[in-house]
């Protein structure tokens, strides 16, 4: 794993043109209609999850309802584009737009609360915005959904299996890069310095609150674009596909992924897409597999895969923890 | 009709404070919240519905069956998700129920299927009538019941010796350690009794609602926290307290807006109580 990161450091061009190329060839090297759907899956799932990840393992909160950003996202694509005629590529960055007010909103109401409340109030927020988008008939059509969302066309060219293969390659690849910029620049070392000690990044003169809600929104804007791709990709939205469990199906994912890091989430996502599509025998099980995972992840490796220090891990001395 | 809501909210007011109890008992101990609560509610449910079904038709030996299951299932949720995870995050026990209650309900799924199981009806007859509203001797039932437990359990915790040592573990875990108490039986013990709140209450709702289904614990789990958040999270009087309010106020708020959004009305309540006093009506404030 060591030798393989230090050569993807090293060369990081030649990594890039090495992923590039196989994620291009990668519906051919398939060449099955349905594996490139599940690939898609993939895809959108690497989104959702790497942007959950800037809330829990980059800043160290928690929601636990992250589905109904995604929600939102969708049906505010699928809206624009159904009811008012609007064009894919307008709706997706206002589906965006429109997920991130509804998470500063969230963000500056609960953010100052501890951890375990702003997990509930997310976790409430999910099940409000299911039960309003399931009773608000006039406006979202309730339980009937809203079917035939338009298929995207790009001058003309009307998007295939594989057109949705692609444009979901580079929008995960937006997200995950944009992530890893952010990351790496004085925001993320903020966000990172709230995670660690909420005291003393608040001493050396980090704005805690003003980052926390800054991080929220991030991470809601590229929920909601996952939301308004997996409409189109779906081609009908209801409540149903954004209800609390999927909230933790993404969490399972970060967690075993490995929080905090920007390959983790990448390879949660694969894992646990991919896992229940090559098991199908085990169907039924899936929620049982899920549970289990998470519950194992945490209690047995809560660094997850990537292997990076997670935060469910114990401190190895408590309270003062030295980095040097 | 002033009535009728009033004797509604009552009775579903007395499941949710078991529930909020269940909320209140853990947090009040350990600071933690239990998500799987909801499931040990619906493990409960079942454990009653199959001494229903399979033994005799008695009420109160179900609920006495949902109270046992309850107290096994808590024993085990704190032997395998929280002691482990003792000094980690907290955060990360929370997410281990999460993981806890899932794994429970889908595997609830595929022993006894996702679909409703009928619970008999019990004690339907009218018991009397006030002002045009009658009351089924099952609701008096359900509120003595409720009542009766939340009576025996203050006597437990401020007149038996377990009592003392739960609340010396709650105030604080450590120093109760260098006193002799044995805080992992302390806590276990706190965790199993949780749990047969949990599961009481999930019997008196299948009883009350004639249904038991393996998801039925994920909204009550949410409104009860909701309760207990309202009524002060430390404290089992106003996880009571707030159990009742969460009760009549659902059902009177149903009269003002439409019946869908019932299940929201807790959530709202939460919220604003987060936001303007987190300690809750009678909580106390913690750093």
């Amino acid at each position: 794993m060591n030798t393989l990161r230090d050569l993807i450091r090293s060369r990081p061009i030649v990594t890039a043109a090495v992923v590039t190329v196989f994620l291009a060839a990668l519906p051919f090297l398939l060449g099955n209609n349905y594996y490139v759907r599940v690939a898609t899956i993939v895809g959108i799932y690497v989104i959702l999850v790497s942007s959950l990840n800037i809330i829990i393992g980059f800043t160290g909160m928690f929601s636990l309802g992250h589905a109904a950003f995604y929600g939102i996202g969708a049906y505010t694509s699928a809206m624009l584009t159904t009811m008012a005629g609007w064009n894919f590529w307008l709706a997706l960055p206002v589906a965006g737009i429109v997920a991130g007010i509804f998470g500063t909103l969230i963000g500056l109401a609960t953010l100052r609360l501890r951890a375990v409340f702003l997990a509930f109030t997310t976790l409430g927020f999910g099940e409000i915005t299911r039960i309003v988008i399931l009773n608000w008939r006039s406006f979202t059509r309730g339980p009937m959904g809203i079917a035939g969302v338009p298929i995207p066309t790009l001058f003309g060219w009307t998007f295939d299996r594989y057109g949705y293969y692609y444009l979901v390659v580079v929008l995960a690849a937006l997200t995950v890069g944009i992530i890893y910029r952010v990351y790496h620049s004085r925001v993320g070392r903020a966000l990172v310095a709230i995670r660690e000690d909420e005291t003393a990044a608040r001493s050396m003169g980090v704005n805690v609150f003003g980052y926390k809600v800054l991080a929220f929104t991030f991470a809601c804007v590229f929920a909601g674009i996952a939301g308004s791709f997996f409409a189109h990709f779906q081609r009908f939205v209801s409540a149903d596909s954004f209800a609390n469990l999927e909230s933790f199906a993404i969490i399972t994912m970060v967690a075993l992924g490995g929080t905090g890091s920007i390959f983790g989430p990448i390879l949660g996502a694969l894992i646990l897409v991919i896992l229940p599509e090559v098991f199908r025998f085990l169907a039924q099980y899936r929620g049982v597999i899920y549970g289990l995972v998470l519950i194992l992840v945490i209690v047995l490796k809560p660094g997850g895969l990537a292997g990076v220090k997670g935060i469910f891990e114990k401190p190895k001395t408590p309270k003062r923890r030295k980095r040097r | 009709m002033f009535l009728q809501q009033l004797v509604n909210g009552i009775t579903q007011g007395s499941m949710f404070a078991l529930l909020a109890i269940s909320f209140a008992i853990v947090y009040g101990t350990l600071r933690l919240v239990n998500f799987a609560t909801g499931s040990l509610y619906m493990v409960g449910a079942f454990a009653g519905w199959m001494i229903v079904q399979f033994v005799t038709a008695n009420l109160f030996l179900a609920i006495l069956a949902g109270a046992v299951a309850g107290f096994i299932m808590g024993f085990v949720l704190e032997r395998f998700a929280f002691r482990a995870l003792r000094g980690v995050a907290r955060i990360a026990s929370l997410i281990c129920t999460i993981g806890f209650a899932w794994f429970i309900n889908e595997l609830m799924t595929v022993l006894f299927g996702a679909e409703r199981k009928a619970m008999p009806p019990f004690y339907s007859d009218t018991a009397f009538v006030i002002s045009g509203v009658s009351v089924s001797w099952l609701q008096i039932i359900l509120v003595a019941v409720a009542v009766v437990i939340l009576v025996l359990l203050q006597l437990l915790i401020f007149r038996t010796r377990i009592g003392l040592a739960i609340r010396a573990v709650s105030l604080d875990f450590k120093t109760a350690g260098l006193m002799g108490i044995p805080i992992d039986r302390v806590i276990s013990f706190t965790f199993a009794l949780a749990g047969a709140m949990a599961g009481i209450s999930g019997v008196l709702a299948s009883a009350y609602y004639n249904a038991v289904f393996p998801f039925m614990g994920n909204i009550a789990g949410l409104k009860s926290f909701s309760a207990a958040v309202f009524g002060g999270l430390t404290s089992i009087p106003g996880a009571i307290l707030g159990g009742y309010l969460l009760g009549l106020v659902e059902n009177f708020g149903v009269q003002v807006i439409s019946a869908g959004y019932r299940d929201i009305i807790g959530f709202v309540i939460m919220v604003v109580f987060l936001l303007v006093r987190p300690q809750g009506l009678l909580g106390r404030k913690s750093s």
